[in-house]
């Protein structure tokens, strides 16, 4: 018998459970996720990286006050219970007392107070978060949400980034957050923001981080099917190292070069939806029987897919022009499967330019088998 | 204070078996078509039990899908049709109605002495809403089922191409519902008075569902009128929410939580009516603060209007609206502290009898402490901008709706069962089942506030691997939780058929609903009683009807 070798077992090391999997191989979660936070000392909240120390310290504070007062009403809870239980059928009770007015001010107006002080810190706090200070209005970066990716536009620099965002350590940054099409939220545990972002207005958050690492960035607002794979990682960098613009990684003057930076371009912007392991998911997948490219002997050449075009089906064959429409225009033609949910955003020269566009095809043929 | 018992007429000499609400007529017909407040009631009762036994169904699906990083049982699509499910059935069909629906409908008359609520065909048309909103939401699950969020935020709820119309219909008649339910209180407690039975004599589950009604009438129209913009812009984009045609999807915020954050009040109300109920007579002690308790009530009800912007923290509002909807959320955390403190007051010194139905109001107190104390972390604006939105958020709300809300549900049913049924369950039992729900409870939603305020977003099909002992943890929490419960419905029914016959009045109470005959007969009472002493005054009780079988 194969016992687990995890707690809790991985699926595979569950063969019953194994059994009940509708969907074992998933659109894959493509971008790479950064390394678990480590925990602050007291282990319940991620080790803070930013300056936003007041959140933390109310947090603690509030929750000795929460332990204080739960133990209290624990401790005479149990006390009562114990001492005063009914032994008789007929037992009074005792004490009949039905008011006691210096208690009853008492346990009104110190928990008054109590939140009072709670009410002032979190406010003070709240005015440290919204109010953006000048270094990090200065150093202003786009963050554009869209079902189901991040797009990162960076100050003084003309290159995105997708699925990831570099920063400088110690440097205030504000961002600026768009939405292309319903509510999401731009969330950094470890960096204490969140902000919903909002189609049609712009929303705006600010930190500075203060630690170098690798941090989460979640979508924090339901936004529909692959909502928990709308993931970015942030990575905070050294002055030295982000000077060497790490996320500008464009190549593509070899055909494998292109390929390698549609790749990366594929892991930040359309993964969530497209897989490229043949796995349909949110959207059709890239690969396998249903794919965009196969090969014939050495050449490779569009495969055949039923589409809707107007609403009449048809059989075309996805070839580059055909993928050029669907990218810039992915509502003209609908892949028959996906003719009634499909509701991918359109994307423009200045969300993809065309060479993007063609490393991204670059990529796509080399999954063709 | 006088020490005259309220004149009861319990039935005198019986030749033949007494006639009851349950059996002095019988066939589909007398079900469908009666006016009578307890049938109503346990209409409502099967119905919203029924509901509850579903949301948990779909509660126990997601637990089971998150047990792994990946998600084990569903595609992510079919995952945020199931906590869909979850939130909407056990907010609009179980939380909202249960309690006001099934214990209200069938306690509150007796409580004030009456024969029937005010307008029992209104009462009757309110369930047939709540049974069309049923049926209709049921109905969108086939119809391409519904994957928003219980919340319906715009714009998404108008892009998705889901049911969202018809389980909006269903949401608008579960409102009208709702409302009638309310109205019919408000006239019933105003009119329908037992003499003698002045304001600040009536027990506190009567004023609570006072203030409760309050709130479903002036709160739920709002729901309606949302909900409705919502279909109406699904099918005409006439561009109120839509951004794409000059909406603003925030003002769908505003009017969805202008409703449904005095909404958590109307479910929160009546659970606290209960336990104010339950824990004087099971203590057999006057209550601590009755004044201070019925006031708290109307309080919590007024501010509750005013703090639904503590559910938009993070939707970019701006300064001013932060500084006061948090300034009077904490003010919301007063008269509610000031309850929790006055429950615990009457224990104290009381003649504690440790049955099932206190048992769960035990559970109640510590459950409902840590879901309001946690509430008032989540109240800091500093500190809501990291914890808003996760698993912390998650595990507070189901400490209030689930742990609150539906244990004094559980506790309440123990308590007027045998009132309604005049049978008892077994005893040992339902003490193992209370300590099995309150043991799987915490285990499901300790683990999540853990792992909320490490950064774990809420509403997420799969998540990244650091947070899956957490998951797993919960998942076995919501596995024992969920047998606990399956234990208790498995001795309520069997109670039934094999029950053995409750006392007339089996846990000593002396408000009306236990001077009735057991089980009530139609008209609950042969003669308007008439109330001659003060609220729950345990010197006028009877302790012979405590040890008497009925019949």
């Amino acid at each position: 018998m194969n016992l687990p070798t995890s707690f809790p077992p991985r699926i595979e090391e569950t063969p019953v459970l194994a059994q009940l999997i509708q969907d074992p191989a998933k659109a894959v979660n493509a971008i790479a996720r950064a390394k678990p936070p480590e925990l602050d000392e007291y282990g319940q909240l991620p080790k803070l990286a930013s300056t936003f120390d007041h959140v933390d310290g109310l947090f603690y504070f509030t929750y000795a006050v929460c332990i204080f007062f739960f133990v209290l009403i624990l401790g005479v809870l149990l006390f009562s219970v114990v001492k005063y239980r009914r032994k008789t059928f007929d037992q009074p009770a005792a004490s009949n007392s039905t008011h006691n007015t210096p208690l009853e001010v008492v346990w009104t107006v110190i928990p008054l107070i109590i939140v009072m002080i709670m009410f002032a810190w979190g406010f003070k706090g709240c005015l440290d978060m919204t109010t953006v200070p000048q270094a990090a209005s200065q150093n202003t970066y786009k963050a554009t949400a869209a079902q189901w990716n991040w797009t990162f536009t960076y100050p003084n620099h003309p290159e995105k980034s997708r699925g990831e965002v570099w920063l400088e350590v110690n440097k205030p940054v504000q961002f600026l957050l768009e939405s292309e099409d319903v509510l999401h939220a731009f969330y950094i545990p470890s960096m204490r923001v969140k902000r919903d972002v909002i189609p049609g207005r712009f929303q705006t958050v600010w930190f500075t981080p203060t630690q170098l690492g690798d941090y989460h960035l979640f979508c924090a607002e339901y936004c529909g099917d692959s909502h928990s794979l709308m993931y970015a990682q942030v990575h905070v960098v050294t002055a030295e190292e982000f000077a060497k613009a790490p996320w500008y990684t464009f190549d593509d003057s070899t055909p494998a070069k292109a390929a390698a930076s549609g790749e990366s371009i594929y892991k930040g912007q359309c993964s969530a939806c497209h897989s490229v392991n043949g796995v349909a998911g949110a959207a059709p997948s890239w690969a396998g029987d249903k794919g965009l490219f196969k090969k014939d002997g050495d050449k490779v050449v569009g495969r055949e897919r039923q589409v809707v075009e107007n609403g009449a089906t048809k059989t075309v064959v996805a070839d580059e022009a055909y993928i050029r429409e669907s990218i810039r225009m992915p509502l003209a033609k609908l892949v028959a499967d996906y003719a009634t949910k499909a509701n991918m955003n359109a994307f423009g020269p200045d969300k993809l330019s065309d060479r993007e566009l063609n490393a991204v095809i670059e990529y796509m043929k080399t999954l063709a088998k | 204070m006088t020490t005259h018992a309220p004149v009861l007429d319990a039935h005198k000499s019986h030749s033949e078996k007494p006639k009851h609400y349950l059996n002095c007529s019988s066939g589909f017909w007398s079900w469908a078509s009666t006016l009578d407040h307890k049938r109503i009631g346990l209409m409502y009762l099967i119905g919203t039990g029924l509901a509850f036994l579903a949301g948990g169904l779909f509660a126990l699906l997601v637990r089971l899908h998150l047990w792994q990083p990946d998600g084990m049982l569903f595609s992510n699509d079919q995952y945020n049709q199931i906590f869909t499910l979850h939130g909407a059935f056990m907010v609009f069909l179980f939380v909202i109605p249960a309690i006001p629906g099934s214990l209200g409908n069938i306690v509150l008359p007796l409580m004030l002495g009456a024969k029937d609520v005010a307008l029992p065909r209104l009462n009757l048309l309110s369930f047939y809403l709540w049974l069309s909103g049923a049926v209709l939401a049921a109905l969108a699950i086939v119809m391409g089922g519904f994957d928003t969020g219980w919340t319906f935020y715009a714009p998404y709820s108008l892009y998705t191409n889901k049911a969202v119309v018809t389980i909006g219909l269903a949401i608008f008649m579960l409102g009208f519902s709702s409302i009638f339910t309310g109205l019919n209180f408000i006239v019933t407690t105003h009119k329908l008075r037992a003499p003698g039975l002045t304001w600040f004599r009536m027990p506190l589950f009567v004023w609570a569902l006072y203030a409760t009604s309050l709130l479903q009438v002036l709160a739920t129209p709002v729901l309606g009128i949302t909900i409705l913009l919502v279909a109406f812009e699904r099918l005409y984009n006439i561009g109120i929410f839509d951004p794409r045609l000059g909406g603003d999807p925030v003002l769908f915020e505003h009017f969805f939580w202008f409703y449904s954050h005095p909404a958590v009040y109307i479910m929160v109300l009546p659970a606290f009516g209960i336990i104010s109920e339950l824990v004087t007579v099971h203590s057999r002690k006057p209550l601590f603060g009755y004044k201070l308790i019925a006031f708290s009530s109307l309080a919590i009800a007024i501010i509750s209007f005013l703090v639904w912007g503590h559910h938009m923290f993070t939707s970019g509002q701006s300064t001013y609206a932060m500084f006061a909807f948090s300034f009077l959320t904490f003010f919301v955390a007063i008269p509610t502290a000031i309850k929790e403190f006055s429950w615990v007051a009457t224990i104290w010194k009381g003649s504690i009898a440790l049955n099932s139905p206190m048992l769960y109001t035990l559970a109640f107190l510590i459950i409902f402490a840590i879901g309001g104390l946690t509430g008032v972390i989540l109240g800091s604006l500093n500190v809501d901008l990291h914890l808003h939105d996760t698993y912390f958020v998650v595990a507070h709300f189901h400490y209030v709706m689930m742990g609150s809300i539906a244990l004094a549900f559980f506790a309440g049913l123990h308590h007027w069962w045998p009132k309604m049924f005049g049978v008892m369950y077994n005893e040992t039992l339902a003490k193992i089942a209370c300590l099995v729900i309150f043991v799987g409870f915490n285990a499901t939603f300790i683990p999540q506030f853990i792992m909320g305020s490490q950064g774990m977003p809420r509403r997420y099909a799969t998540y990244v691997p650091e947070f899956q002992p957490y998951h797993s943890a919960s998942t076995i929490g919501a596995m024992i939780l969920g047998s606990g419960v399956a234990l208790m419905v498995f001795y309520l029914v069997a109670s039934l058929l094999t029950g053995k016959k409750a006392m007339q009045n089996q846990w000593g109470g002396v408000t009306l609903d236990w001077m009735s005959p057991t089980p009530p007969p139609l008209e609950n009472f042969a003669h308007t009683p008439k109330v001659t002493t003060e609220v729950y005054d345990y010197s006028t009780l009877d302790l012979k009807s405590t040890q008497t079988p009925i019949g």
